[in-house]
């Protein structure tokens, strides 16, 4: 029966750069996937193409091609990758750039655009459209579309599928789904389609697959309930998947590796992010969890069969960052004795300096780390106070201007860092950010249109 | 008779985000641990246990096949990773936090 072996080098911005190298240097792999865009990761990359028309892809996309691709060349394994972000036509280039380098011989690259929404939104709000946010539920995005910084639609597999059709040896997006990057070589791979009946089923597979792996170490012992048996964290393996002909799955990892791959991690990212699980919703099909059969079949090798899903919806998602305010922010180190009543009387000084400001802010909150800043009110509060050696005594404001910002930094949390009681540890309260916030909306699947571009990479 | 235990002894759990939308699953160790959870983890339980935290719908899926249980809350992380004041700005402790949560059982 045919199988295909898919390994995912990253699971998201910022993996470092042993983990893929491992993958590549000790696994034979068909493809490799390298995801590395997060909710907020486009609005970001968007203020870098702004500035510099030549950016805009993850920078660390590169560092990762040089290291993974003479691997790659040398075993013949086709790399995807969203890495592209808002600029998938210039990070191709700089991997064309990367290729001639290495000495590697010329290699064709696949590049997906049209994700990018930002010049559609107007036509399609002028249609009479309304983009309601669905999660808050607000109707209009007029209230804040002066303010929008990008707009981006999750697409799905189908260039992905043409661009291995083509001959692509390396496939360059912006905001393709995290798992479209193996639902695609899947969908190629095997000759599914998304109009077959019968495909149907095992493109809710290959999403429930690329579910899988697709957050890379997240499944083989990382961010793990099972941290005090998880071998070697520091060596730890990126999760790799076979995928066969009849839509079944074995979920393994980089050999020789560090990590834990069980049954039970699977589940922890069987779990993860997956919302409603009869209703999994990707731009490439709906996958439902609650079907699959989990059986652990070797030594780090799980088989995920019985998938199952149903027809791709009609709408995408997308993801549109706009402008809202700006985050003030100062953290001290309050020692032993009665660190929560020292605590409390910075909260009180902060609040008298607002007031002495006039400034009110648009959100406001302190937090005691060591005390209650991850279970919130959850927390319980020691009796005696002074079996607490120290308190992070953090305080976070969201401010509507940049200047209303700069006058908390300075004067109102400011005011506060050598005001208060004795042996405080503090350094200058952190820079005021700009804070860009999301409006998630849906988008009928026509509207986006997607296209694929061949350049030869030399 | 029936005895009140903290989730943690009777399930495993890990949350993530999408937006201002906290993600729990919560894992049974055990297939009579996983009818214990379906039993007490309710949208009405898992909303009071939370507040002052969430402030938003909560919504309770089960996972037959691995014995696992999926709470999904809006207006739950202070705004959204994004645009949050919150520590943490993805939930990731929210899945300890319902742990400590106390259930019934009947042993």
């Amino acid at each position: 029966m045919k199988k295909i072996t898919l390994g995912a080098g990253t699971g998201y911005w910022g993996v470092p750069i042993d983990f893929p190298r491992e993958l590549v240097e000790r696994a034979q792999l068909d493809y490799l996937g390298i995801e590395l865009l997060a909710e907020l990761t486009m609005s970001i990359l968007q203020r870098m193409k702004m500035r510099n028309p030549k950016l805009g892809y993850i920078p660390d996309l590169l560092e990762f091609m040089k290291v993974v691709l003479p691997h790659c060349v040398k075993k013949g394994t086709k790399i995807v990758t969203n890495g592209g972000g808002t600029n998938p036509a210039q990070a191709a280039k700089e991997v064309g750039k990367i290729i001639k380098e290495l000495g590697l011989p010329p290699m064709k690259i696949g590049v997906i655009e049209g994700d990018d929404m930002m010049d559609r939104i107007d036509d399609y709000l002028e249609r009479g459209n309304k983009l309601a946010n669905m999660d808050t539920g607000e109707t209009d995005i007029q209230v804040i579309k002066d303010r929008i910084v990008s707009a981006h639609a999750y697409i799905g597999a189908d260039r992905v599928a043409d661009a291995l059709k083509e001959g692509a040896d390396i496939v360059i997006g912006g905001r393709l789904s995290d798992n479209a990057l193996y639902v695609g070589p899947i969908m190629y791979e095997f000759g599914l389609s998304y109009d077959n009946p019968d495909d149907i089923d095992k493109i809710g597979a290959a999403i429930t697959t690329g579910h899988i792996i697709e957050c890379g170490e997240w499944v083989t012992g990382g961010s793990s309930n099972f941290w005090e048996t998880v071998k070697e964290p520091w060596n730890i393996g990126m999760p790799i998947a076979e995928f066969f002909e009849n839509g079944e799955a074995i979920i393994t990892k980089t050999p020789d590796s560090g990590g834990l791959l069980t049954v039970n991690t699977v589940k922890e990212h069987l779990v993860y992010e997956t919302h409603d699980p009869k209703k999994y919703i990707m731009p490439d099909g709906v996958a439902d969890l609650t079907t699959l059969k989990l059986e652990e079949v070797g030594k780090d090798r799980i088989k995920v069969s019985n998938m199952t899903g149903s027809k791709r919806p009609e709408h995408l998602k997308m993801q549109i960052g706009y402008h809202d305010g700006y985050l003030a922010e100062l953290m001290m180190l309050v020692p032993w004795p009665k660190a929560i009543s020292k605590a409390k009387r910075y909260e009180e000084i902060v609040r008298e300096r607002f007031k002495k400001f006039n400034i009110e802010p648009l959100d406001l909150r302190f937090d005691m780390i060591g005390v209650n800043a991850l279970h919130g009110e959850l927390s319980p509060i020691p009796i005696d106070e002074n079996t607490i050696n120290e308190i992070g005594f953090r305080v976070a404001a969201k401010l509507r201007t940049k200047k209303e910002a700069y006058l908390v930094r300075r004067f109102v949390i400011g005011g506060a860092l050598c005001t208060g009681p004795v042996g405080t540890a503090f350094n200058a309260p952190n820079k005021e950010r700009e804070i860009i916030a999301l409006w998630p909306t849906l988008i009928p699947r026509e509207e986006v249109k997607t296209t694929l571009t061949m350049i030869e990479g030399e | 008779m029936n005895k009140k235990v903290q989730l943690i002894e009777l399930a495993w759990a890990r949350s993530g985000d999408k937006g201002d939308r906290s993600d729990l699953g919560i894992i049974a160790k055990n297939e009579e641990n996983y009818q214990i959870l379906k039993k007490e983890i309710t949208p009405a339980k898992v909303k009071a246990f939370f507040k002052g935290i969430v402030f938003g719908d909560v919504q309770v899926f089960t996972m037959d096949n691995i014995g696992a249980i999926k709470v999904v809350m809006d207006k739950a992380l202070g705004g959204g990773a994004t645009n949050t004041l919150r520590w943490d700005v993805t939930g990731k402790s929210m899945a300890t936090a319902i742990l400590r949560m106390e259930v019934e059982t009947d042993t």
